[in-house]
């Protein structure tokens, strides 16, 4: 990131609706860290791990189409969505490992054509990639701040799609979270699922893993869960009042993104990071 | 290094610690290491074990809360994934019934697996004389699914039935159902997928660890993603699983190209059940994060006449069985 660097941006769904303060603090951490963010014009729902189960080959198509519109800005593809993240590659493997002739067929209709040159990555990805520049960055250390960090499935699994790094033993997030001088607590909770895609057909077990979550967090001395995925975070921020009562425990948790959590450390405030929009309340992470 | 096993002797939990001189370690697989330590250290330790060669699926066990197939592991490996620690934890296969040490009951996991007939009825078609001879093609469709050893590794880690199994089966379960159903000798794939949605097949989290814990790369969450579809094909889209998953797909093809919170919401699981989140929704729009006008639609994307278009080419491409 010491050279600005440019990107497709996908935001997905999520980031313009429920999870708006996501989008708001990445676009507010992005110009201070040499990141351009070029939003991808006419971009469509990837289908979000849902659409496939009901019409693959639609999704496929979409999911192409939503590729190729990234490829013709002729810059790599971000997203800080893990669904979209690994929806969009899940795509982008099938397409290189032979659907794509197939696929172009049908993107004909519209003009548009499947090439296959575009790398897809994800926010905590680049950060990753980029640590020395975080670091140099950060004008406000968060060694205070006792986190616990929450991968989300779908930034890590499965591992021979992402391909990215290993989903047994990760490294990514807390080297991200280090660099920003934050104190990690020990969270045995960490890579599991907060059961966001089943919460409508499977609600009470949903309910457990979320509400187990908050309560790992907190045993641990956590402040506040951070997690680079705003499904994740919206599961277990919206309905955290809900399913904590449900399961007789009255600790309430904020829940943050990523991107808010790099904006504290680059010294900007709540306002700008959207902190005040999360559910539970995350204003006094910082003082 | 210090290897920790997780014991039970039928009535108690407890652990013993085992110190192994690192070229001890080195060199063997994650069986012969339990081998190795049953015969020089601690003769009482029990654990199964049959073919040595990743075809009977017996050795699975959890390494520091991981499962892996023991006889397909190599030490040096683990080693390696973990960092070279001074201590690694092995334990029995989580979400079964511990019998002893680090041996599991299978028994009711059988019991899913008869549930799904994972045997196939062979068309009318077929006959003593003429067989049941496939295409390559059609061999090439289930034999993936055919490598399971059932070694439960899949069902140790999936976090859905560490929530509540009793609403859902194992991940190999519904790999098992699939490859019948999928089968083009079968009489009858309803026999197979009947059971499964009756047993949990939308119940699934998406948590994709079954896909990153086989030992012979299957992913079962594409085997149920798979029996969903089917499901779907046959008309068996009663239930809040398929309305969600549609919901989705509505969106992004015949709505506005992108997700619809709002309908989402009402779609998934109706009016009714929708008045008892009402304080949740309150708290969405209170922060802007709802826009209750959405309910009406929203503004269609930018080439989404062009996005249908390749959308129904597609779908008509299928339905003319040009692609699969």
């Amino acid at each position: 990131m010491s050279n600005n660097k440019e990107f497709a941006f996908f935001p997905g769904c999520v980031l313009s609706q429920a999870a708006k303060e996501s989008k708001m603090s990445l676009e507010a951490i992005a110009p201070i860290l040499g990141i351009t963010l070029h939003e991808i014009p006419g971009w469509s729902c990837c289908g979000a791990s849902q659409a496939q189960c009901v019409d693959p080959i639609a999704s496929l198509v979409a999911n192409a189409r939503n590729i190729a519109l990234g490829e013709k800005m002729g810059m790599p593809i971000l997203t800080t969505c893990s669904t979209c993240m690994l929806t969009l590659t899940k795509a982008k493997n099938t397409l290189d490992k032979g659907a794509k002739d197939r696929i172009n067929t049908f993107l004909a209709e519209g003009n548009m054509k499947y090439e296959g040159n575009t790398e897809i990555t994800s926010l905590l990805w680049v950060l990753y990639q980029n640590l020395d520049t975080l670091k140099a960055k950060v004008v406000n250390p968060l060694s205070n701040l006792k986190v616990a960090l929450f991968y989300g499935c779908h930034s890590l699994r499965p591992e021979r799609e992402l391909t990215k790094e290993s989903s047994t033993n990760p490294k990514s997030f807390e080297a991200v979270v280090e660099a920003l001088g934050a104190t990690i607590v020990p969270f045995e909770k960490r890579l599991d699922c907060c059961g966001f895609h089943a919460s409508y057909p499977a609600g009470k077990s949903v309910r457990k893993m979320s509400s187990q979550i908050v309560g790992n967090a907190d045993s641990n001395g956590a402040d506040v869960v951070v997690t680079p995925c705003p499904l994740c975070q919206m599961q277990l921020d919206i309905y955290q009042e809900r399913y904590q009562d449900e399961n007789n425990s009255n600790i309430r948790k904020p829940i943050i993104h990523l991107s808010q959590l790099v904006g504290l450390a680059l010294g900007l405030s709540n306002k700008e990071l959207g902190l005040d929009l999360n559910i539970q309340d995350a204003t006094r992470l910082v003082g | 290094m210090k290897i920790i096993i997780e014991r039970f002797d039928g009535k108690k939990k407890y652990e013993s610690t085992y110190e192994l001189r690192i070229d001890e370690v080195k060199g063997q697989t994650l069986l012969s290491l339990l081998q190795y330590i049953k015969r020089t250290q601690d003769i009482t330790l029990n654990f199964t074990a049959a073919c040595r060669m990743a075809i009977c699926g017996a050795c699975a066990v959890r390494v520091n809360g991981h499962s892996y197939l023991a006889c397909d592991t190599k030490m040096e490996e683990l080693l390696e994934e973990y960092e070279n620690p001074e201590s690694m934890r092995i334990s029995p296969l989580n979400n079964f019934r511990v019998i002893t040490d680090l041996v599991v009951d299978w028994e009711p996991s059988i019991e899913n697996l008869r549930k799904v007939k994972p045997t196939i009825t062979p068309k009318s078609e077929f006959s003593e004389k003429t067989g049941c001879v496939q295409t390559q093609a059609d061999v090439d469709a289930i034999k993936k699914q055919w490598d399971c050893i059932l070694c439960g590794c899949c069902a140790s880690e999936c976090n859905k039935l560490e929530a509540d199994a009793s609403d859902y089966m194992q991940p190999f379960v519904f790999t098992h159902a699939y490859r019948a159903a999928d089968d083009s000798r079968s009489k009858d794939p309803m026999i197979h997928l009947k059971p499964a949605i009756a047993n949990g097949l939308w119940n699934c989290v998406h948590c994709q660890e079954c896909v990153d814990r086989c030992p012979k790369g299957i992913s079962s969450f594409g085997d149920i993603e798979s029996l969903r579809v089917m499901a779907m094909k046959k008309g068996l889209n009663e239930g809040m699983g398929p309305a969600h998953a549609e919901a989705f797909l509505l969106d992004m093809v015949e709505g506005d190209g992108r997700l619809n919170e709002i309908k989402l919401a009402l779609r998934s699981e109706g009016v009714l059940a929708n008045t008892t989140k009402l304080d949740i929704a309150y708290n969405l729009m209170k922060a802007g994060k709802m826009n209750p006008l959405h309910i009406f639609g929203g503004e269609k994307i930018e080439g989404h006449a062009e996005l249908v278009k390749m959308v129904e080419a597609a779908r008509k491409a299928e339905k003319e069985g040009t692609i699969k």
